[in-house]
């Protein structure tokens, strides 16, 4: 069934800010890295695990009814280590709030969260940041 | 994994005239203490012994995502970058620092295994899939508790709290433990130097990055000691006389100390493997 979740192009993206050093596979492995949509809804838990945290939302389909969405994000040590607790994602909970994913590849209502703005205008945004040279 | 076609045309001809056994160049405690024993500058903390002094709590050491967060709360902007300065090269010469290698040099018989797990690295590490990373893998570590006997070692890793406790009394391994993924270990001090030797491994981890699978006969001798400004050095040597033509050095790494305390882990659930649409993967540690 065509869904009409708010859904809005937002643009090309060849990689996703902050996230291409995430742990173990790289985004493009499971996310559509050529589309970040936004969806509108209610939070409705977070879970704070490694190796990603996990934000789940209820947003309206086309026919009225909820979608449950899942979304993976940046580990929990690496928001803590840029001053973003638990409780920053868990206020979202029960608020109508607004969030920018991409969208995993397979389909299903899955995505990786970067942003999440909440109705009294506060942010949390992942941005690409300054590149590091790594080694093994 | 990567040979240079040099080096294995090298590790063919030494494979073919030397026998398995010989092929192997051990690298000898006194020959590692001879070569770069560290003298550390007068100002460096030292406990009563004598020895400097490496307790303490130090910068976290994993590799994380790059990025920035930009927050808004209620209407202040704050923008904040994760500083991995502790997990990477360091840009200058770290004084008594051994030389490196970028990649370890298998035998001619596993370039092929480690270039599948290489390839197929999202799938069969295991740490993808919230495994212990093993000694050295798991790094430097985030808190360090130095006592006249024993040194312990606490981490701060994504698979979970891990902890290690290092003898210094002078006696031997242990020839009753389990094999385990960090090994059995015993320290002691060549002059300003703390050395860690461990052996009796599980051979189900990996080394490092790029599939660097090892034997049950490793061992890691990893290499701590002071800068003259405090800063922590970790370098760490892999011995694998099964699967490797030589020892592996790998850089070292400068790790300032950290008033972030350390924290419990998370627990790690690792969910989104059955997405995996392809088999792109990136550096990890």
């Amino acid at each position: 069934m065509k869904s009409r979740i708010s859904f809005v192009l937002l643009g090309v993206a060849m990689f996703i800010p902050g996230v291409s050093l995430l742990a173990h596979h790289s985004p493009s492995a499971i996310f559509d890295m050529k589309k970040k949509i936004s969806l509108k809804g209610a939070v409705t838990k977070v879970d704070w695990v490694n190796p990603h945290i996990v934000v789940y939302m209820d947003a309206k389909g086309d026919d009225g009814n909820v979608e449950n969405w899942k979304f993976e994000s940046n580990p929990p040590r690496w928001f803590t280590k840029v001053g973003v607790a638990r409780a920053d994602f868990a206020a979202a909970i029960g608020q109508t709030v607004t969030v920018e994913i991409v969208k995993a590849l397979d389909g299903s209502k899955y995505g990786y969260l970067e942003k999440i703005a909440f109705p009294n205008g506060n942010l949390i945004s992942l941005e690409e940041g300054q590149k590091e040279e790594i080694h093994p | 994994m990567t040979l240079y076609f040099g080096t294995r045309v090298i590790v063919l001809a030494t494979a073919a005239l030397l026998p398995a056994s010989l092929a192997y160049s051990q690298q000898k405690p006194a020959d590692r203490a001879k070569a770069k024993t560290v003298v550390s500058p007068g100002n460096v903390h030292r406990a009563a012994d004598g020895h400097p002094d490496l307790s303490g709590t130090w910068t976290f050491g994993i590799d994380l995502p790059h990025g920035d967060l930009v927050k808004v709360v209620d209407g202040k902007v704050t923008r904040s970058h994760y500083d991995q300065s502790a997990r990477h090269h360091a840009s200058d010469e770290v004084p008594g620092a051994l030389p490196w290698d970028k990649a370890p040099s298998y035998k001619p018989e596993f370039e092929e295994k480690v270039k599948h797990l290489a390839a197929n690295e999202s799938k069969v590490d295991p740490v993808f899939y919230c495994d212990k990373p093993g000694t050295p893998r798991i790094g430097s570590p985030r808190k360090i508790v130095q006592l006249p006997k024993e040194t312990i070692l606490l981490y701060e890793d994504i698979s979970g709290d891990t902890f290690r406790i290092i003898p210094t009394d002078g006696r031997p391994h242990r020839a009753t433990a389990n094999p385990s993924a960090y090994g059995d270990a015993i320290g002691h001090w060549e002059k300003d130097t703390f050395v860690v030797e461990s052996a009796n491994f599980l051979d189900d981890t990996w080394f490092g990055e790029n599939g660097y699978m090892h034997s049950d006969k490793m061992r890691v001798i990893e290499r701590l000691w002071l800068t003259g400004d405090n800063n922590l050095v970790y370098q760490a040597t892999v011995e694998d006389p099964v699967v490797l033509t030589k020892p592996w050095t790998n850089f070292a790494r400068v790790i300032p100390p950290s008033n972030d305390p350390i924290e419990e882990s998370p627990t790690c659930k690792e969910d989104d493997a059955h997405r995996l649409q392809n088999l792109d993967h990136h550096l990890q540690r």
